[in-house]
């Protein structure tokens, strides 16, 4: 059993032999596990169990003094956050699409890689990735007051918006299809700490609709839904099941109760994540990592999970707290019996 | 339903023109400015920050509330410094250095402005410098800072040392909030206070200056 099945071991509701794992790093975070692992290829030395293809936030051009341009002409200030930045100025300054066009959707770039990646990494559950998919991709081009204010000054321009952005996605979707891919990863944010940004009820009457024709395209290809949406959001649980959602990542353990959740949903959704970013992972002791990850591989244990840190690992964890989750997921029983058989096999 | 019964609804609604419409008219119908701001604006944006707490009201509803109250204060403000009636208090607020996340701050300010407190927004990345040489500038009574991520998180520490340093300390009390910031961090870090959201701030806000 490869990788690609475990994960669709767990997505069917099956019990896995071991709980897969695809844990993400940002770039400073990234530099020190490289540095540690050398001259082992990271991807190698980490084992995930996901390919992402395709790209999470798009394609940039330098602008120069840290500022970079994405492909919808949005301006990002990367002078802090070195990963996605923040937004720097507007794009949509008037609450109209009047005089705006959308990018390329085909842009061969966010396709050009996959079938070498495929080739390479084959093994691996491969997802199309398409970030700031909806809410998020239109508060980078309105701004995020702008935005939320529009809901009620411009609901026809938020909804013309947000259909626009869903078009751009289905297009893209269904150029990735044309690959042998598993799944659409979408993005985007709708929480905070506590509770919805923009509430249940504009979330029902904008987003809802959208995501609901969007994971149509997904599901009417065979593919399975997975969805990144930070903060306080297991509200949406049920409706997100209802329209075809698979997998929610990040299962934050600060604005949720992962282990209930995980027995409440368990065989309708699956849950990627859960491994505190905002608290454990960098304020916590080595043990604390290792007791947290060993709580949430037997929380998993029955399936339904796929365990990773509820974010990229930002830069101000420490190496052995790293070190410390990556060893245990590693050293499941089933795994390490799984890619010794592997080796057994290569080089028997 | 009196004027002022009036003002109060146009906010909770967030009606900017309704807002003014009725501030001037309960002007022309010489109700005291004083009056109109406590009772119609301050008293509106209470109850947003309650409802926001109750889950009833969301950012969007808080946002077009805010921006309601401040076309009403606007009119307010000149009647209000010629008739000497100040703010109940002043606030320098900002996201700490190294983290350029906003929206959470400038819903505080916009809350606490709601309460009846004068803010001063510094913006975003403010280094513990910056915010020393704003509270020997403009002698406010609160210091707050707003950080979202765990990285930045530490600032707010260095924040609170700096004013120490500086023989301030003792002359401001210290808000936080953001995303990853707990109570016990605020401990932690020598804050005064803790907020967990806008709403909870401007409480606590007037509860740290009435103590």
């Amino acid at each position: 059993m490869n990788k690609r099945d475990v994960i669709y071991t767990v997505l069917n509701g099956q019990t896995p032999a071991y709980i897969p794992w695809s844990c993400g790093f940002t770039k400073e975070a990234k530099a020190k596990l490289e540095e540690h692992f050398k001259p082992l290829d990271l991807e190698e030395a980490l084992q995930n169990h996901i390919l992402k293809l395709g790209s999470d936030i798009g394609f940039f051009t330098d602008l120069g003094q840290e500022h970079v341009q994405d492909v919808f002409g949005v301006v990002w200030d990367r002078s802090i956050d070195k990963d996605i930045g923040n937004v720097s100025g507007c794009v949509l300054p008037e609450p109209t699409l009047r005089h705006y066009s959308f990018p390329d959707p085909l842009d061969q770039r966010f396709f050009a890689d996959i079938p070498e990646r495929i080739e390479r990494y084959g093994e691996r559950f491969r997802v199309f990735q398409i970030g700031f998919s909806l809410y998020e991709r239109a508060w980078t081009l309105r701004g995020m007051q702008n935005l939320l204010m529009d809901f009620y000054d411009h609901p026809d321009f938020v909804q013309d918006l947000l259909e626009t952005i869903a078009d751009y996605n289905n297009a893209q979707i269904q150029e990735a299809m044309k690959y042998d891919i598993d799944a659409v990863y979408f993005g985007d944010d709708w929480g905070q700490q506590h509770g919805l940004q923009m509430g249940p009820r504009l979330w029902h009457q904008f987003i809802y609709p959208v995501l609901k024709r969007m994971y149509a395209v997904v599901h009417g290809a065979g593919k399975y839904v997975f969805i990144h949406s930070c903060g306080d959001v297991d509200e949406l649980f049920d409706d997100l099941i209802g329209i075809g959602l698979n997998c929610f990542n990040p299962f934050q353990p600060e604005v949720m109760d992962v282990v209930s959740l995980m027995e409440r949903y368990r065989g309708r959704l699956t849950f990627h994540g859960g491994l505190s970013t905002q608290r454990t992972l960098p304020f916590g002791t080595v043990e604390d990592v290792r007791m947290e990850t060993q709580h949430l591989l037997k929380m998993g244990a029955p399936g339904g999970y796929i365990i990773a840190p509820a974010h990229d690992v930002e830069g101000d964890v420490p190496m052995e707290n790293m070190l410390a989750f990556i060893e245990l997921l590693q050293n499941q029983p089933g795994f390490r019996e799984n890619l010794e058989e592997k080796l057994h096999d290569n080089f028997g | 339903m009196t004027i002022l019964d009036d003002v109060r609804k146009s906010v909770i609604e967030g009606d900017l023109n309704g807002t003014q419409d009725k501030v001037n008219q309960a002007l022309a119908d010489k109700t005291p400015p004083e009056s109109i701001l406590k009772d119609g604006l301050i008293s509106a944006m209470s109850e947003v920050g309650r409802m926001f707490e109750n889950g009833e009201f969301y950012v969007p509803e808080m946002l077009i509330s805010a921006r309601a109250m401040k076309g009403g204060l606007a009119i307010l403000r000149p009647l209000l410094a010629s008739a000497n009636i100040k703010p109940i208090g002043k606030v320098i607020i900002g996201t700490v250095q190294g983290d350029l996340h906003d929206i959470g701050k400038n819903l505080v300010g916009m809350m606490l402005v709601g309460a009846g407190f004068e803010v001063i927004d510094l913006g975003v990345d403010v280094s513990p410098e910056k915010y020393v040489a704003a509270v020997l500038e403009h002698h406010p009574d609160l210091v707050c800072c707003s950080a979202l991520l765990t990285t930045t998180m530490p600032r707010m520490k260095d924040i609170v040392q700096a004013l120490r340093a500086a023989n301030l300390r003792e002359a401001v009390k210290v808000m936080i909030g953001g995303a990853p910031v707990t109570e016990q961090y605020a401990v932690e870090a020598g804050a005064d206070a803790f907020a967990p959201d806008a709403a909870s701030a401007a409480q606590r806000a007037k509860q740290l200056l009435s103590n």
